[in-house]
């Protein structure tokens, strides 16, 4: 029994391991193919050049070179590698719960009109207050930290995946219920069998809409409020008129933001397997 | 026995201008069809027989009218005021596809319904399909996959179980709505136009298949169509819709013995006389609008 236990599981870890690498090397390619280096290797030169040989201030424009030192000196010697970590945390806190909260909230409200008619509305009124118009009044309320960063984050997140969600339940083809309801399906076998695998592929389309606000909200709350943070990196290096370390900054942040974007695609593939036939 | 009394289906609608207008999909439509019958209702697109169809499943309620299931009422007229419409839902939260249970399955009459398109679930296997139907129907979870394997073997498809539909042609994928329909053993299925989206030669088996599953179980088959061709080669009787508003123009009793060939000279004789029927309603219509 035992014996069988550890297969089991050693296997699934190879399993998970051999998922892992496709994805990486799924990602990697569509960065590292022949065609996009062709674009990228010129576009990196052009940018070392250009401030070298004075055509643009260098004092403004640091090329890749300065950089490189640059992000080299913050990994090792000021930790940068604790910031991006301090970031992501509150990221995913604030994704998560916008996540956990939205989808469900989303789905009750596509598919039942009672419910969306007492719920919408208000959610309609909410939604077009701007995110960072929520960032006086949340440090007010929560004080400045993690609680209130990851609400910020939260706020940004939400409401994409709530409206994406809720519109792609309501939008159900009404045949699939009734060919279900046919057969005595209950309301929520319903919703767990056909209402939300039907809405699936719009709610992994609304999480990376979330992701992309939540990367916004996340440098707008680390700008107003914190110690830690790439966004305060960014807005200290502002400060001390560290031109390379802001880029630094803006690379990571753009890496992370793709980097979600590719396992978003990955998870998508992997759940909505039955798409790709199409 | 199905027995409809005088279904009316009326639906009101708002024209662009916003005045209230209205449509009679279903006018005052009466039909009575035996056990293990195949019934075809043929008719051009648009004259209520889908309606007419939904309304036998209990999946509209129609405005005037009943229909009845071996004596039990499926589902009666809305009523009009709200204190009528409480007692309604609680009166057909038992029988009604419409009015479910929230939490639990509750599969009420032994109807099994096939529509053309979105037939099946995209987003489950083969499989998968046949043991969610059968889930619905409160069959335990042991049971289910041999029973689903059995009607998937007789469907043949036993070799594509973990397959999508979208890997599946357009026969294999009807082929599957009926292993889906028949595993639950219902006694009546409901069929909206089933074979219309797949090719010709595809649709004489698929046709050829139905009559041997219908041999063997012995189920009533109520069969939407606008193709006279399937309904002469399948039916017991054919009811030819006219729409505007939709009702039974003419009805055809078919007995020629099975297995029927396709082109046998009495079956061709009624498609004569089907078709001619359908040319009036052209002439008809092309006068009326000049």
């Amino acid at each position: 029994m035992n014996k069988y236990e550890t297969k089991g599981a050693r296997s699934a870890f190879r399993l998970a391991l051999r998922e892992l690498g496709y994805f990486f090397k799924g990602a990697a390619m569509n960065i590292f193919s022949l065609e996009f280096l062709m674009v990228l290797i010129p576009l990196l030169g052009l940018w070392e050049l250009l401030p070298r040989m004075g055509v643009v201030p260098r004092t403004l424009v640091p090329p890749p070179s300065d950089v490189a030192v640059a992000a080299w000196d913050m990994f090792t010697k000021h930790n940068f590698l604790k910031d991006i970590g301090d970031s992501m945390l509150k990221f995913f806190m604030g994704l998560g719960i916008a996540v956990i909260t939205a989808i469900p909230i989303g789905v009750l409200m596509g598919w039942n009109i009672a419910m969306r008619k007492r719920a919408l509305p208000l959610f309609q009124l909410l939604a077009p207050i701007p995110p960072p118009a929520w960032v006086p009044i949340t440090i007010i309320f929560f004080g400045i930290g993690l609680p209130m960063q990851t609400f910020l984050i939260f706020i940004g997140a939400f409401y994409p995946i709530l409206f994406n969600t809720y519109q792609a339940v309501k939008d159900t083809e009404p045949r699939y219920l009734a060919s279900a309801r046919v057969f005595g399906a209950s309301e929520l076998a319903l919703i767990l069998h056909v209402y939300f695998w039907h809405a699936l592929g719009a709610i992994i389309m609304s999480v990376k809409t979330g992701v992309a606000m939540g990367l916004v909200m996340l440098v707008i709350a680390e700008m107003y409020g914190g110690r830690t943070g790439i966004g305060y990196v960014l807005v200290e290096a502002k400060d001390y008129f560290q031109i390379s370390k802001m880029v630094v900054c803006m690379v990571t942040l753009g890496v992370i933001g793709w980097f979600l974007i590719e396992a978003l695609k990955f998870i998508e593939l992997k759940l909505a397997v039955w798409k790709v036939g199409r | 026995m199905i027995e409809a009394r005088n279904i009316t289906k009326f639906f009101s609608i708002v024209n662009e201008d916003r005045t209230a207008d209205g449509i009679t999909a279903v006018l005052s439509v009466s039909l009575t069809i035996e056990d293990g019958k195949i019934v075809s209702l043929l008719g051009p697109s648009g004259c209520g027989k889908s309606t007419f169809l939904e309304i036998l499943g209990g999946l509209q309620a129609p405005t005037e009218g009943s229909v009845y299931i071996d004596g039990a009422q499926v589902l009666e007229p809305l009523p009009s005021t709200r204190k009528e419409m409480d007692e309604y839902r609680r009166k057909y939260r038992l029988l009604s596809p419409l009015a479910n249970g929230l939490i639990k399955n509750r599969p009420k009459h032994d109807i099994a319904m096939i529509f053309q398109d979105y037939a099946v679930f995209p987003w489950m296997t083969v499989l998968q399909n046949v043991k969610f139907t059968l889930k619905l129907r409160g069959i335990p979870r042991r049971e289910r996959e041999p029973v689903a394997m059995t009607y998937l073997r007789k469907i043949g498809l036993a070799d594509s179980l973990n397959k999508y539909p979208s890997q599946l042609s357009g026969g294999m994928r009807q082929r599957l709505a009926l292993a889906r329909a028949l595993a639950v053993q219902p006694r009546i299925i409901l069929m909206d136009e089933p074979f219309a989206a797949v090719d010709a030669l595809t649709r004489e088996r698929l046709q050829d298949d139905l009559l041997r599953l219908w041999y063997e179980t012995g189920i009533t088959i109520v069969l939407v169509t606008h193709d006279t061709d399937e309904a002469l080669y399948l039916s017991d009787e054919i009811v030819v819709f006219s729409p505007n508003p939709g009702a039974i123009r003419n009805r055809f009793a078919i007995d020629c013995a099975r297995p029927r060939r396709r082109s046998d000279p009495e079956l061709l004789a009624l498609k004569e006389r089907i078709t001619s029927l359908f040319k009036y309603d052209i002439n008809h219509e092309s006068e009326y609008s000049i």
